[in-house]
């Protein structure tokens, strides 16, 4: 019967809802629905019912005074007054507490992270008030702050802070070139150790996706944009795009973390250690540089034209030595 | 009211949590049937299958809902929630604090756990959330999986063992054994550190090599006296190696994507022609050379001399294969 399955997973979900909304809409009186909503991921439409319906839910009178008065006003702001019993949510579960530990662990240690010493407060008030029994021993839960933040970080978050067009000069790894472009700036989030900020690339009129640390120049515009809804953290690093070459590799085992750097498919494991796989791309002349990275490590499959394209660059780099 | 179908099953369970909270002493099933119009109807079977029903969905969301005597001798089972046990203790944060917690736990792809237990949290918000924190929530991911990572921080805070499939970086893959210590976040990588059985040492286990569900196998040992987890994950190649310094020259676009990638780049000077020279704190020739290599003709070794011989003898190579 899966139409009464989904049925009580969403009372579960309401559940556990109320048990948290409404010790926050107790504790701070007058809050909207607008805000709520927001805060607590819950469309207003149904934040709007779940409270209603704890009006109408009818607890059993516990004691003299366990009065239920629930109103949400013509502004949408909500007032509850109830039972001492909810006034209060529900402890963390140990596997939330951990979560909240872990992900603030993570974002703590990311560097330009503007909220790391409150983090790091916060983290310490919830150790002390939870204790060993929910969170267990977290000194082994730590973080290492790993090198400095791209010095125009804090530009670029601001502009898309701020939705304002920005020139800047960006160097692309892929093409070795220095470019000027207009971007508007619009999510900024960092993946494996590294700053992003997905823009708007006006010149182009596309999207791209560009590395913070690369920006080596920006002068806002005065110019406000509308956001177009980039998505940020959790997109591929990589889009594959129609231009893509499948460029098939054998990686020798030192050189098998390039499988796990960049993106790459139809892994193949083969008796000698070496990993055989596609990285789609299509930029040839980044894909030589890191051959010549790998040198004897590694070995192109196919197309014939990247092998060309290695020793021309080989060349150009020798030339350099023997000036 | 009518039967027991047409009553919300929300409000049931709201009852059901507020009727164990308030009580002073342990209800017996038919105490709470008595009270409680959600349990009430003639087919007992059925009503009691729904209790245990909504029991076990209170206990899985974490209400500490207990089964136990009603009195010394033990004669009948009732229920009851301790307050002790299922309110959240006072933690009063600081706005900037809670907007913290609040915006990380905002900021994972998949962190519904995270962001589940922050939102308990917002209740101690004295004077709420700060609003408009400059370009959003400040996401950031990791490419370790959530439940693994989840498995092994809780093994480490536990002293547990685990056993679990691994793949070391240049791909020799193995079943290793590990009493786990600590898990350690560093450059967007979540490391699992403690003793490997076999090996007889500490060990760290970047997680998005892990091949398959860490199992938990039994108690694990206490770590050594004045054991720090993060000295077990490996930091940058030359870092603090005290080694000697390389000069390189960059080109003008390839100097900011080499400062940018190779830690410990100091800007010397800008030269005449546009190229930077660039200080690196080491002249490890196996290290060095790769990465410089991958610049291309946008990069030059200026010393040592040893560098730029073994730059040449690694190009010749590549010409020649």
């Amino acid at each position: 019967m899966p139409e009464r399955r989904r049925t009580s997973a969403k009372v579960e979900e309401r559940l556990a809802r109320m048990l948290v909304v409404v010790p926050y809409l107790i504790q701070h009186p007058g809050t909207t629905l607008e805000e709520a909503s927001s805060l607590f991921d819950i469309p207003v439409a149904q934040l709007r019912r779940d409270v209603q319906q704890l009006f109408l839910a009818g607890l059993p009178p516990y004691g003299p005074g366990d009065l239920i008065d629930v109103d949400i006003d013509e502004d949408g702001a909500i007032w509850i007054s109830m039972a001492d019993h909810f006034a209060r949510p529900l402890r963390l579960t140990r596997q939330e507490a951990l979560a909240v530990y872990l992900r603030a662990t993570e974002v703590a240690n990311t560097p330009g992270m503007p909220g790391a010493p409150a983090l790091t407060a916060a983290l310490g008030k919830l150790r002390e008030a939870l204790g060993e029994d929910t969170l267990g021993d977290t000194a082994g839960i730590e973080g290492i702050t790993g090198g400095e933040a791209p010095p125009l970080l804090d530009a670029v978050r601001t502009a898309a802070g701020r939705r304002e067009r920005v020139r800047i000069a960006y160097a692309a790894a892929s093409t070795g070139e220095r470019t000027e472009r207009t971007v508007e700036p619009e999510a900024v989030f960092a993946s494996g150790g590294r700053w992003y900020v997905a823009v708007w690339d006006i010149d182009v009129d596309d999207e791209r996706l560009l590395r913070v640390d690369r920006i080596a120049s920006l002068e806002p515009l005065g110019e406000r944009f509308e956001r177009r809804g980039l998505q940020g953290a959790g997109r591929p690093l990589y889009t594959a795009g129609s231009e893509d070459v499948d460029v098939r590799v054998r990686l020798g085992p030192p050189a098998r973390w390039v499988a796990e750097y960049y993106l790459a498919t139809d892994p193949s494991d083969e008796e000698d250690g070496s990993l055989v796989v596609t990285l789609p791309t299509r930029q040839m002349t980044w894909l030589a540089r890191l051959f010549l990275r790998l040198g004897s490590d590694a070995a192109v499959l196919e197309p014939a034209e990247l092998r060309a394209e290695i020793v021309a660059q080989a060349r150009a780099t020798l030339a350099r030595y023997q000036g | 009211m009518p039967g027991d179908d047409t009553m919300e099953p929300l409000e049931r369970l709201l009852n059901l949590v507020g009727l164990l909270l308030d009580t002073p002493t342990p209800l017996t099933f038919e105490q709470i049937r008595d009270t409680l119009e959600g349990y009430q109807g003639d087919n007992i079977e059925s009503v009691k299958r729904k209790f245990e029903r909504d029991k076990d969905m209170l206990r899985a969301y974490g209400v500490p809902l207990e089964m136990t005597g009603t009195d010394a001798w033990d004669v009948e089972q009732g229920y009851i929630i301790r307050k002790e046990r299922y309110y959240l203790p006072e933690i009063r944060f600081t706005p900037e604090e809670i907007t913290a917690l609040y915006l990380a736990a905002q900021s994972g792809s998949e962190t519904t756990d995270a962001a589940q237990g922050v939102r308990k949290l917002l209740y101690g918000a004295e004077g709420g959330l700060l609003t408009g924190a400059a370009g959003g929530p400040l996401a950031v991911e990791s490419d370790a999986d959530q439940g693994r990572l989840l498995a092994a921080a809780d093994a480490a805070s536990k002293r547990r063992r685990l056993r679990f499939g691994y793949r070391t970086a240049t791909g020799a893959g193995s079943e290793r054994t590990v009493d786990a210590y600590g898990v350690v976040f560093r450059s967007g990588h979540w490391y699992l550190v403690g003793h490997d059985l076999e090996r007889d040492a500490v060990r760290a286990f970047r997680l998005s090599r892990v091949t398959s569900e860490p199992i938990d196998d039994g108690p694990g040992s206490e770590p050594p006296s004045g054991f720090r987890a993060i000295d077990h994950v490996e930091s940058a190649p030359w870092n603090g190696s005290g080694a000697p310094v390389a000069r390189v020259a960059f080109g003008p676009a390839a100097a900011i994507l080499a400062e940018g990638s190779l830690p410990g780049a100091t800007r010397e000077s800008v030269r005449e022609d546009g190229w930077t020279i660039v200080r690196l704190p080491s002249s490890d020739l196996a290290t060095l050379a790769p990465l410089v290599l991958g610049f291309g003709p946008d990069a030059e070794v200026l010393e040592p001399s040893s560098l730029r011989e073994e730059i040449v003898r690694r190009l010749t190579e590549t010409i020649d294969a």
